[in-house]
């Protein structure tokens, strides 16, 4: 599965073509100039050290909610949960950090991203038991945990810890020492980067070069055969549980503590669900899913680019054509897989 | 000052509009599945939908048009679903989230569009008021003053039961699902049958969406605050009423319920005096019931055998 070879790569490169016929197809429809606006995507991605750091931030916090879903995807838990898992691991950071505003940065940040990990490990442990002990497909729980951690964020956004002194629903701002520093002055390019692509290697590391990895990825290939190989599948289970409920809040903190400095209710946008998505165009991979979510971010910056744009394009074609880049390789990986006698 | 048998009237009366989208949703997806096929996309369906039939209905009118339009999205977005998870066999979680990103960014984008110059709304579907029933105290305005897309999800809850369960059709629909290798044998076109049952469960999400906007909201919201996780909970509402049509209805009531208690409640200004925010602990209701339920109700639910595996002729 390692193993390169150089057809490896042409599914990707037919998939990423297709859909941008697609797109084009459907931005002609609509009376919009198709090559104009994939050039604007591009240079709206970019274009501008602002953009491009802007890019480079945010595939920060999708890298990380991707290995959120991807770690437990490898042992075939299916958490769709991430995106509430983010929301409350972002939580916890902010609580934590409110606590650190006399520490030095060198304490605050590892406290806070600790306490951000826990969080998103609490918000997934529910799910988790009822799989391990219950036997209940975690599907649909941890589906359904994302909007009550939504409501208890917004909740607590909007009464509790509001900052009274800011007419939006936010909390008032973390301690400066808790700031995730910049890594391109006055940019939003920030260490947050670094944390994500750490975690891609340590995820890669854990689940190829390891024996717990060893046992993820056979519980995941094939659940018996794993089990009566002696792999206690319930403990692997409950590894990827607990590392994907401590990605999932990482990437809540990121944008927390690294662009908003306050938590502010909607602050997401999906990147929890987009995750899912960057998992899937990195082909489940920890390194393909580096390159996937630069892609998915560049596509995302550069739609928003072209919204403020004088065409004005709704950004929400730019998820369409996210959502389009996805099932193509999905679908001529498959299709190639299917003729070449590869599968997957 | 607020009477509580009032209260509990309005909460039963809404509680049925707001159990019809998620009962239709629920059926066609047990139809999915009873065929081996998870559709995870009916939320945005639903979405995509709910944004063509308002718009069609406030351009020409016509509630009909609106309807079929609506149902017309499901059944492009089911040819889809079918296509890359039955034809191609692609991983059907993910092609479901899929589906559900790209249905609902195309109706945001073409509710962007159209609302450039106007402002899309219609009249929701009147209640008919059945003749000396509707009034009958207490049970008249919760049972017999409703719209007849409310009726008609009972309606045709019940007829998919029954072709479920008492036709060849239903019979080689359960059997394609459970042992597809043993219904392939038996001379049925397992993934034929897939096709049709993912198709018919798209389009009754369709209407689902369509019902909400056309028979309850009147509008259109972006960004999933229309919908607001109903689709979602037709899938859960699947898994309690263990693949069947007739327990959908009961499913499908109780979530009706949860987003009718939330929306009287937010409504009545009971809660404000618990602070500011507070109202978002009645949003989560439905949710919250959606756990607990599936903590009572696991034991037993076994899905279809070959859920989510494609098929492949040896």
């Amino acid at each position: 599965m390692t193993r390169v070879s150089p057809g490896k790569y042409l599914p990707y490169l037919l998939g990423v073509l297709v859909s941008l016929v697609l797109f084009s197809v459907i931005l002609s429809a609509f009376g919009y100039d198709a090559v104009t606006s994939m050039e604007g995507l591009v240079s709206g991605s970019f274009g501008t050290t602002f953009l491009a750091s802007e890019t480079f931030f945010l595939m920060g916090p999708l890298l990380l909610a991707a290995l959120a879903f991807l770690v437990p995807f490898r042992a075939r838990f299916y958490n769709i949960g991430v995106e509430g898992q983010l929301y409350i691991g972002a939580l916890f950071g902010y609580l934590a950090a409110a606590q650190l505003g006399g520490f030095p940065s060198a304490v605050a940040i590892p406290v806070m991203l600790l306490a951000a990990a826990a969080g998103g490990t609490i918000w997934l442990a529910l799910p988790l038991l009822m799989r391990i002990k219950l036997q209940v497909n975690e599907i649909f729980p941890t589906l359904v945990m994302n909007f009550i951690a939504l409501d208890v964020v917004n909740w607590l956004t909007a009464g509790p810890l509001k900052d009274p002194l800011s007419g939006n629903l936010q909390t008032p701002a973390l301690p400066q020492s808790t700031w995730l520093p910049a890594l391109i002055k006055s940019t939003q390019f920030n260490v947050g980067v670094i944390v994500a692509l750490a975690a891609a290697v340590a995820v890669y590391f854990v689940l190829y070069k390891t024996v717990l990895g060893y046992e993820i990825r056979a519980s995941g290939a094939s659940p018996r055969a794993a089990q009566s190989g002696g792999v206690n599948v319930s403990r692997s289970i409950l590894a990827v549980g607990l590392m994907s409920g401590a990605l999932a809040g990482l990437a809540g903190i990121v944008v927390v503590a690294g662009v908003d400095h306050v938590l502010a209710q909607n602050f997401s946008p999906g990147y929890g669900y987009q995750g899912i998505s960057v998992a899937a165009l990195g082909s489940f991979h920890p390194l393909g899913i580096v390159v996937a979510s630069v892609l998915y971010a560049a596509l995302s910056v550069g739609g928003e680019s072209l919204q403020r744009s004088v065409a004005a394009i709704p950004i929400d074609l730019v998820y369409a054509l996210q959502a389009i880049i996805v099932l193509s390789v999905l679908v001529v990986e498959k299709w190639i897989g299917d003729r070449t006698g590869r599968s997957r | 000052m607020v009477s509580y048998g009032d209260l509990t009237i309005s909460i039963l009366a809404a509680s049925l509009p707001l159990t019809m989208p998620i009962l239709y949703a629920a059926i066609g997806e047990v139809y999915a599945e009873r065929s081996g096929v998870l559709n995870m996309g009916i939320e945005g369906v639903m979405s995509l939908s709910a944004f063509v039939s308002l718009w069609v209905t406030f351009s020409t009118g016509s509630y009909p048009y609106g309807l079929l339009s609506g149902m017309a999205v499901g059944l492009a977005m089911g040819g889809l679903h079918s296509f890359v998870t039955v034809r191609i066999g692609i991983n059907q979680l993910i092609a479901g989230l899929m589906v559900y990103f790209l249905a609902l960014s195309l109706g945001d984008f073409g509710y962007v569009i159209v609302t450039k110059t106007t402002y899309l709304h219609v009249r929701p579907i009147s209640p008919v008021q059945i003749p000396a029933l509707s009034n009958l105290p207490v049970l008249g305005p919760i049972l017999f003053s409703q719209n007849v897309l409310v009726y008609a999800s009972l309606a045709v809850a019940l007829l998919l039961g029954l072709i479920l369960f008492r036709t060849t059709w239903g019979l080689k629909i359960r059997a394609v699902g459970e042992n597809p290798e043993a219904a392939d044998s038996a001379g049925i076109n397992v993934n034929l049958v897939r096709h049709l049952c993912v198709i018919t469960g798209s389009t009754l999400a369709g209407l689902a969406g369509a019902s909400l906007v056309l028979g309850y909201l009147g509008l259109y919201a972006t960004g999933d605050t229309l919908v607001a996780g109903r689709g979602w909970i037709a899938i859960v509402v699947v898994i309690f009423a263990r693949w069947s049509p007739y327990r959908a209805i009961a499913g499908a009531w109780v979530f009706g319920l949860g987003y009718s208690i939330a929306a009287i409640f937010i409504g009545s200004g009971l809660f404000s005096d618990l602070g500011p925010g507070s109202g978002y602990f009645l949003l989560a209701i439905p949710y919250i019931f959606a756990i607990v339920f599936i903590l009572l109700f696991h034991r037993g639910t076994k899905s279809p055998s070959s859920l989510t595996v494609p098929y492949k002729r040896k």
